[in-house]
């Protein structure tokens, strides 16, 4: 695939190039650079936002443009239209799109060494392993379905014994009954059925066999060989900025209320329990956004059983070598 | 005193009565357990969030409004065009009904991608708003009164002074109608679009951002002021319609039937070609989009990659089965909930006549309806209905309905006064002028209504489907996106279009051979 300058580009090119003159003077040598964020923001990417605040990614002379994501933003498509260099996604939709329809895909790096994502339950009524979920009514998010059909594949239970629902990100369903569990961050939504007063208990589909990363670093083959040099920078930054944010959970989201929180509806509270409670799902010996050789192998057992035959060269390791 | 005043504002009490209704349910959680919050508690909460608004209020104001400046603009003057040169109306044909049929949910993602910043919002805010005034012009200015034409002719004016003079002037209260229905949709559009375009501002990112919180009185009160301004919009242009219905109305009947467009007129291979290119036209303007704005081969499926898809494919058995057992469950449910939809309008339109006050009382529920952003009623509705067939229904009615209804109260209300009085004069009762009048009378815009409706049927069962139900068309394209199936969702996409286009056709089919035998004309 080539990427070509089309209209829009050709007109943001020469915008910035206007703008040039106007710029404080440490700014003007930076390249544009643009990453396709997975979701709206919140504590999830508090890494970038360190980095951005902080001028991480300055001083590896990019000029960020952060594009939220959401619940019907498909990130991949992001960086096929050219709109991003970069896109945060996850890794079995990216490596299902490479082995079916040839996309020239390369993950560089991986944000969540274990996937947060998980089956959450009621305390009172609770589903702690794959084999309790037979004969329930599971909210999955569409983009999902293929996560919970891959762990249910792996624990051996048939898939017409669980009714799979759609998921559209809200907990009432669940603390009415009228569901039995959703998929969800595991992360997030237990401090939502906290706030109203139920507890929650959850499993992660990592620790029942389902052992990939999310919120993997994808580019497209053409970008990792015109802009290897500012994608190590990207990855340098973002390290630094979790650093950062782990050093200290629950300093950075406050000062963010007014600046990139503002406007999403969410409690301050809600994104310090965030922020604490994914760092061990983060940490890895080899550093932030790691990739590790053991890592990839079990990403790629884990998708071989659902039918996604990946390989080890969709996984580029060598940028994270040069940080 | 009293009493005079109470029966004077009837329509303030009844929206006073259910207020109220709805306070109690509310704080006495009658519904679903406290789905539906009360009032009070949904106006406290709004007052604390109110720092979180203007930002969100900005961002969809801005989007809808230039989306129904461009798209109003783009169809009043489409509409002038089609009634000067009617064969225009017939070589556009497939086009503006097929844009009329973009189920927007398919559109939106695709729309987000090949087009940057606020484009894709103010994209479907004007593709929202096109057909509903380029419809209303058309109607409005060719049904102006022939005999006004016929003055201006005699005193030399051209076929400009006509449409000028006559024609653009008779057709404001058609066109005004079409700006009312098209506000509301003007603002949904843009809402749509912030569902499928990231973004950090507007009250559709808002409300996705609060839909994960479980606070029902959040998501109701983003809802009210998504509604609160387009029931503003919608107010606005009804209260100019008013003022202006008054002045351009005939005051007697006219017995020449306005010189209409006349459909199939030529010779037979003139026909065909005409057809031909209407049927062409939507495919090539699919394929230039994508080549114009040069979107990448592996996003962006031409007409030929979906029959290819779907026919010469290794995996086109497996395509094919996926989606015939997607529209399987689909279809039949479309069929039921338009015939619904068009029963409650019609009922609604004729009460709107006979019961002005009921209706009065009801307008703001059918507001909310409209202008609340299914993706927030819909767990409400699932609530109360669960995730099956009836919710379907429900949804399906609820996005019809308005329209309909719209349509047909013009034209129960623009019955020429001449044709009223008569029975009247006979001493008639309300009922039989209702019968024998303004029913007949206003047939066409009831079957202008059903080919309007036949498409939105159809999005409102795949909103269901995509949101709560898991099946059918809605589901598939939904999924679809989730696995990167972008052949998948293009197919979804062309074949739900096609199925509207094939609606419309049905119903314009039958509406011919009905008017042909009253006596009337098509309104294109």
């Amino acid at each position: 695939m080539r990427l070509q300058m089309n209209r829009r580009n050709f007109l943001g090119a020469s915008a910035g190039a206007a703008a040039l003159p106007f710029l404080p003077r440490g700014a003007r040598a930076n390249t544009p650079f643009t990453m396709q964020s997975a979701w709206i923001n919140d504590a999830e990417f508090a890494g970038y936002f360190i980095g951005i605040d902080k001028g991480y990614y300055a001083d590896e002379g990019l000029d960020l443009t952060y594009l939220p994501g959401g619940p019907d933003v498909i990130p991949e498509s992001s960086i096929i239209a050219g709109r991003a260099d970069l896109s945060l996604t996850t890794p079995d939709t990216t490596i299902k799109a490479i082995v079916e329809q040839g996309a020239p895909f390369k993950i560089i790096g991986a944000q969540y060494q274990k996937n947060p994502i998980g089956i959450v339950s009621l305390a009172k009524a609770p589903i702690l392993t794959p084999a309790d979920m037979v004969g329930k009514t599971i909210a999955v998010p569409p983009v999902n379905t293929i996560s919970v059909e891959a762990v249910l594949a792996i624990n051996g239970i048939d898939r017409s014994q669980v009714n799979i629902v759609p998921y559209s990100y809200d907990p009432t369903p669940l603390i009415r009954g009228e569901i039995d569990a959703s998929l969800d961050f595991t992360t997030n939504v237990p401090y939502t059925i906290e706030t109203m007063g139920e507890e929650a208990v959850s499993f992660l589909l990592y620790d029942f066999g389902f052992t990939i990363y999310n919120d993997t670093v994808v580019v497209t083959e053409e970008t990792l060989r015109t802009k290897r040099k500012e994608l190590v920078g990207w990855l340098r930054a973002s390290r630094r900025g979790w650093v950062e944010n782990f050093e200290d959970p629950s300093l950075w989201p406050p000062k963010w209320m007014g600046t990139w929180f503002a406007g999403t509806g969410r409690s301050l509270d809600n994104e310090l329990f965030f922020n604490t409670a994914q760092q061990p799902l983060m940490e890895s010996p080899a550093g932030y956004m790691a990739m590790t050789e053991d890592g990839i192998a079990a990403n790629l057992e884990a998708l071989a059983r659902v039918g996604i035959n990946g390989t080890r060269d969709m996984f580029d390791t060598t940028l994270l070598e040069e940080i | 005193m009293a009493i005079d005043l109470w029966r004077r504002h009837t329509g303030l009490r009844n929206a006073l009565v259910l207020i109220a209704l709805w306070e109690v349910v509310g704080q006495f959680k009658l519904v679903a357990g406290g789905a539906l919050p009360a009032l009070s508690a949904i106006v406290r909460r709004l007052s604390v969030d109110w720092s979180d608004y203007p930002g969100h209020i900005w961002a969809t104001l801005a989007a809808s409004g230039s989306g129904f400046l461009i798209g109003n603009t783009i169809a009043i003057l489409a509409g002038i065009l089609f009634v000067i040169f009617p064969v225009l109306l017939r070589v556009t044909r497939g086009l503006n009904i097929a844009i009329f049929a973009l189920p927007p949910i398919a559109i939106a993602p695709i729309l987000a991608l090949t087009l940057s910043g606020m484009a894709p919002r103010i994209t479907l805010a004007a593709l929202g708003v096109y057909f509903v005034t380029m419809s209303a012009t058309v109607i409005g200015l060719s049904q102006h009164d022939s005999r006004t034409a016929d003055l201006v002719r005699a005193y030399g004016g051209g076929r400009w002074q006509v449409l000028w003079r006559v024609q653009l002037r008779g057709a404001l209260p058609s066109i005004l109608s079409g700006f009312r229905v098209a506000a509301p949709a003007a603002v949904l559009g843009a809402i749509l679009a912030e569902f499928g375009g990231g973004g950090r501002w507007g009250l559709g990112t808002y409300l996705l951002g609060s839909l994960g919180r479980a606070e029902p009185d959040r998501i109701w009160g983003i809802g009210l002021v998504a509604t609160l301004i387009a029931g503003l919009s919608y107010g606005a242009f009804a209260l100019l319609s008013a003022r202006l219905v008054g002045t351009s109305r005939a005051v007697s009947l006219n017995p020449a039937a306005p010189p209409s467009l006349q459909p199939d007129t030529g010779a037979l291979w003139y026909r065909l070609a005409l057809v031909a290119a209407s049927v062409a036209l939507p495919f090539l303007v699919w394929w230039a989009f994508l080549r114009g704005l040069s979107v990448p081969a592996m996003l962006g499926k031409t007409p030929w990659d979906v029959i290819r898809y779907l026919f010469l494919d290794p995996t086109s058995a497996q395509a094919q089965a996926r989606l015939l057992a997607a529209l399987a469950q689909t279809l039949p449910i479309t069929f039921a909930g338009m015939a619904l939809g068009m029963g409650f309008a019609f009922v609604l339109a004729v009460s709107s006549r006979m019961l002005p006050e009921f209706t009065r009382a009801f307008m703001p529920v059918a507001l909310i309806t409209q202008t609340m952003p299914l993706v927030a009623l819909t767990p409400l509705l699932v609530l109360l209905l669960g995730r099956g067939t009836s919710l379907t229904l429900w949804v399906t009615v609820s996005v019809t309905f308005f329209p309909a209804y719209v349509m047909m109260a013009q034209g129960l209300a623009l019955v020429p006064r001449a044709a009223v009085e008569l029975p009247r004069a006979y001493g008639a009762r309300a009922w039989s002028e209702l019968r024998l009048v303004a029913i007949p009378a206003s047939v066409p815009y009831v079957f202008a209504a059903m080919r309007l409706t036949a498409p939105r049927a159809l999005l409102g069962v795949m909103i269901a489907e995509w949101l709560a139900t898991g099946r059918g068309l809605g589901n598939l394209l939904n999924q679809s996106r989730g696995y990167l199936d972008f052949n998948m969702i293009w197919t979804v996409a062309a074949v739900s279009v096609l199925i509207s286009v094939a609606f419309y056709q049905a119903v314009l089919i039958a509406e011919r051979r009905v008017l042909a035998r009253m006596g009337m004309t098509t309104t294109e």
